[in-house]
């Protein structure tokens, strides 16, 4: 089934050509990598990621701003009321009524748990708290719109579970007899608002990044409740340290208070975001001036934002969308990022163009798929023709069949050498690559030593169902003109359309595709050598490689039983 | 005559091409030792049939036995006895005529290269030379070289002597007779009637995909009829000669010559007869193969029109 004698004559006779490609392909394919590799091409890809990464970090910023800033304004409101309305006779008067109401319930229930001397545990706080909370709600519900505060029904028991905890964590000595009543309800207030600010703040924050994180596809819930839980204890903490700031600065006696709480509410985010960014970029490693530098940016655009905010809330006849409150056009406005300004399909190209991996591009769909298949197809389509068709049609197969040589043998024997040369190729190319990729910086480069090896694959599973193609050509075709119009015609066919195809296929960013142009994709095997699949470590490539494979080896055979067969004009 | 063993036996060979193209009916068989000649003019059919022999080419009717094996399904195990020149002269795509022996040597497991080396000699050819720029002749001569080196015992020649000088045709003839000596047995095509007669014991006149004859070149030679032309010296002679009974193949009435054909015993009488006229020359008309198939063809075409 093999003749080493032929074998010997397929070498002697192509090994020029086999070493032009090798060399030719293997050269081309380190000057991609190491040159493209040490020019550092994403350079202007990298600048343009950054700016779309710059402006949502801005929007972030800004948000986060205008958040604390209705929060710092709220509580600087809150403090006003309880101050104003608390001090005077009449109120304490009305306070001290429904503060008894409140507070003995409670008193009784711990003290009777504490009967027996041993100080009630938190459980048992809780659960004497869950009990409160219904009609201690129902009291409030009278009191607190008086504070100038609306609250749903829920807010409103967890008001009053706020307020509990308050008037527990302060000893439950505030008692409507003592002289300074007014000071300890305040006191009580002010903690009950924060204790219920940490609280909405930490619910709300773990809610939305539970939702987020669980309509991932592989969310394991253990995982994301203790990303939504730390999440949430950064916002809650963060929420509770603006409104304890506002309500120090409220007291502050060096501070005089403006008419319009607002612009107090503004210094006080300002100086928060200042100090916020100033600490972080010192404990980041920089200079006390680099920090200040970039703590007073960062507060220029938070300031900036929170002004913009305010004169849309200002502004009358806003362009709302329906269902859209004036806070949150405002804040759309305010926080508005540069890809918000420019428009939609530009951003979303510009985007594209950001994040596009040229080196996926040139190395996977430009060099794999393309260039570094065309010397090879040229081999193969010049090779397998001279293998059997063109000592057919010259008439020098006869030398070889005069000799005690089955048909089978021949076929065998040159498709033997067709393969093994082919692989030959391919392996000196996989070893350039792969010298070449550990040059420009091994795994950490942008297409790592697994990939390199799986499209070196692709590309030898491509040739070989090109080389199967021709093969057969080249035995079923007795002239030469023939089994080269055929085989390699439609194999230059072939690359021609992945090259056309190119323009079409997702590898292009949108702005410079034509989708039409992707046709020219379903004609060509080379699709089959799925790079993109590769190089984005999905598994699609496999049966394409299975499907190239098949192909080489159906090819392969029918030639092979077809000579037997045939008439020889020898 | 002793039955000797058919060494190659074609019968009711066809291969139709179509428009009158391909072979029709073919049988001879060629005996052990015997030097069988195919002539015929350029697409009678001389190839095909040897392709066929050759199993490179499948019979649609008929059936091609060389040394009793089938000559399509039996090809490779026939190769180990017959070697072969191919008409078309093309090389496999090696540097040098060494490389192509070497490299043709490997593919028969020939090890021994003396009787190579004397054949190289004999044809004055120089193997070194590139394949690629070596003249008709020269490319003939390396033909027969990897051919004949093998040493089989069945030679097969489709117009071996195409581009070989006449010097060379000479010493390529001598070699073949030798190799008949040798008691090979040869089946070679040619379109020159004299090689063959020099050459072959039967020859076979392929026409338009027919065989129409095949000549036994040793019966033609020693047949005993023989042809003698006779030129008298004036017309009274030529005419009294016309009247006697001697059987005339060829009448020239311009220069007053006869052909005579006569048998060997007979050849007393004529000579005396010739006494009584005067007699320019006498000469006699040389058997020739060609001259034989023209008879053959003539006859032929008389027959079918």
């Amino acid at each position: 089934m093999f003749s080493g004698a032929l074998f010997k004559q397929s070498m002697k006779a192509n090994w020029v050509k086999w070493t032009c490609v090798t060399v030719a392909t293997c050269a081309m394919l380190a000057i991609v990598i190491i040159v493209l590799g040490s020019l550092a091409i994403n350079d202007i890809r990298d600048s343009l990621k950054s700016v779309f990464q710059d402006a949502e970090m801005q929007s972030v910023v800004q948000e986060n701003a205008i958040d604390g800033y209705t929060l710092s304004d709220q509580t600087l409101e809150f403090e006003d009321t309880i101050q104003t309305y608390i001090t005077s006779q009449t109120a304490s008067f009305l306070i001290g009524k429904t503060w008894t109401e409140a507070v003995s319930g409670y008193d009784t229930a711990i003290e009777e748990l504490e009967a027996d001397g041993t100080p009630a545990t938190e459980e048992e706080k809780a659960e004497v708290r869950a009990e409160l909370t219904p009609s201690l709600a129902e009291t409030f519900g009278g009191f607190l719109p008086l504070l100038g505060m609306e609250m749903t029904d829920e807010q409103m028991f967890s008001f009053a579970d706020c307020f509990l905890r308050a008037y527990d964590e302060d000893g439950r000595q505030v008692s409507s007899d003592d002289a300074d009543f007014a000071d300890g309800v305040k006191r009580i207030f002010e903690n009950t608002y924060l204790n219920f600010l940490y609280d909405s703040a930490y619910q709300t924050e773990y809610d939305a990044i539970y939702q987020e994180e669980m309509a991932k596809e592989d969310a394991i819930e253990s995982e994301v409740i203790e990303i939504a839980e730390a999440s949430a204890l950064v916002q809650a903490q963060g929420a509770r340290d603006i409104a304890e700031k506002s309500i120090e600065t409220y007291k502050d006696p060096e501070i005089t208070l403006p008419e319009d709480l607002s612009i107090l509410a503004n210094e006080i985010i300002n100086d928060y975001m200042f100090n916020q960014v100033y600490t972080e970029s010192v404990n980041g490693g920089m200079t006390d001036d680099e920090a200040r530098t970039t703590a007073t940016a960062v507060k220029v655009m938070t300031n900036t934002a929170i002004n913009t905010y305010e004169f849309y809330l200002n502004e009358e006849n806003l362009p709302l969308e329906e269902g859209q409150t004036k806070e949150e056009y405002a804040k759309e406005q305010a926080t508005a990022s540069i890809t918000d300004q420019i428009p939609e399909d530009v951003a979303s190209a510009l985007e594209e163009l950001g994040n596009m991996d040229i080196y996926g591009l040139i190395i996977g769909s430009i060099f794999y798929q393309i260039a570094g298949l065309l010397l090879p197809m040229v081999y193969v389509i010049m090779v397998a023709n001279g293998l059997l068709a063109g000592q057919v049609d010259s008439g020098s197969m006869a030398y070889v069949l005069s000799t005690p040589i089955k048909r089978r043998t021949v076929t065998v024997t040159q498709m033997a050498y067709l393969m093994i040369s082919l692989f030959c190729m391919f392996a000196l190319v996989t070893v350039t690559s792969v010298i070449s990729i550990w040059i420009v910086g091994g795994d950490a480069f942008a297409i790592n030593f697994a990939e390199i090896l799986l499209l070196n694959l692709g590309a030898f599973l491509t040739m070989f169902a090109f080389s199967g193609f021709c093969f057969m050509c080249s035995a079923l075709f007795n002239r030469t003109k023939h089994s080269l119009s055929i085989g390699g015609g439609i194999s230059i066919f072939m690359l021609v359309c992945t090259i056309l195809g190119l323009f079409g296929s997702s590898v292009v960013p949108a702005a410079m595709r034509i989708d039409a142009m992707n046709v020219f994709n379903y004609v060509s095997i080379i699709t089959l050598f799925d790079t993109v699949s590769i190089l984005n470590g999905t598994i699609d490539f496999l049966w394409k490689f299975a499907i190239l494979a098949g192909i080489g080896i159906v090819t392969f055979i029918i030639g092979v039983f077809r000579f037997d067969k045939k008439d020889l004009p020898l | 005559m002793e039955e000797k063993e058919e060494v190659i036996k074609v019968e009711d060979l066809t291969k139709d091409y179509g428009n009158g193209h391909g072979i029709f009916d073919i049988t001879f068989s060629v005996k052990k030792h015997e030097t069988f000649g195919f002539v015929g003019t350029n697409g009678s059919g001389k190839t095909t049939t040897i392709r066929h022999i050759m199993g490179f080419i499948k019979a649609q009717k008929g059936n091609v036995q060389v040394l009793g094996m089938d000559a399509w399904k039996d090809s490779c195990e026939i190769k180990k006895y017959v070697s072969y020149i191919p008409g078309e002269i093309a090389f496999p795509d090696l540097y040098t005529g060494t490389a192509f022996l070497k490299a043709q040597a490997e593919l028969l497991k020939l090890k021994d290269w003396t009787y190579a080396n004397t054949l190289i000699e004999r044809l004055q050819l120089d193997p070194s030379a590139n394949l690629k720029r070596m003249s008709k002749g020269m490319k003939q001569k390396t033909a027969i070289v990897a051919a004949l080196m093998a040493d089989k015992d069945i030679l097969v020649m489709d117009e071996p002597t195409t581009g070989l000088d006449p010097l060379m045709r000479e010493t390529f003839l001598e070699l073949v007779k030798e190799e008949k000596k040798k008691g090979k047995t040869i089946l070679m095509s040619s379109q020159m009637f004299d090689e063959l007669e020099a050459t072959c014991d039967r020859v076979a006149l392929i026409f338009d995909g027919r065989i129409i004859d095949i000549a036994d070149i040793n019966a033609l030679k020693n047949s005993h009829v023989k042809a003698y032309k006779v030129e008298f010296k004036n017309k009274t002679d030529y005419q009294n000669f016309k009247r006697t009974k001697y059987k005339i193949i060829r009448d020239q009435e311009k220069y007053f010559q006869v052909t005579v054909q006569i048998e060997d015993k007979d050849i007393n009488k004529l000579f005396k007869s010739l006494t009584k006229y005067d007699v320019k020359f006498i000469a006699e008309v040389k058997f020739n193969l060609e001259k034989h198939f023209k008879d053959v063809l003539t006859k032929k075409g008389g027959e079918n029109v």
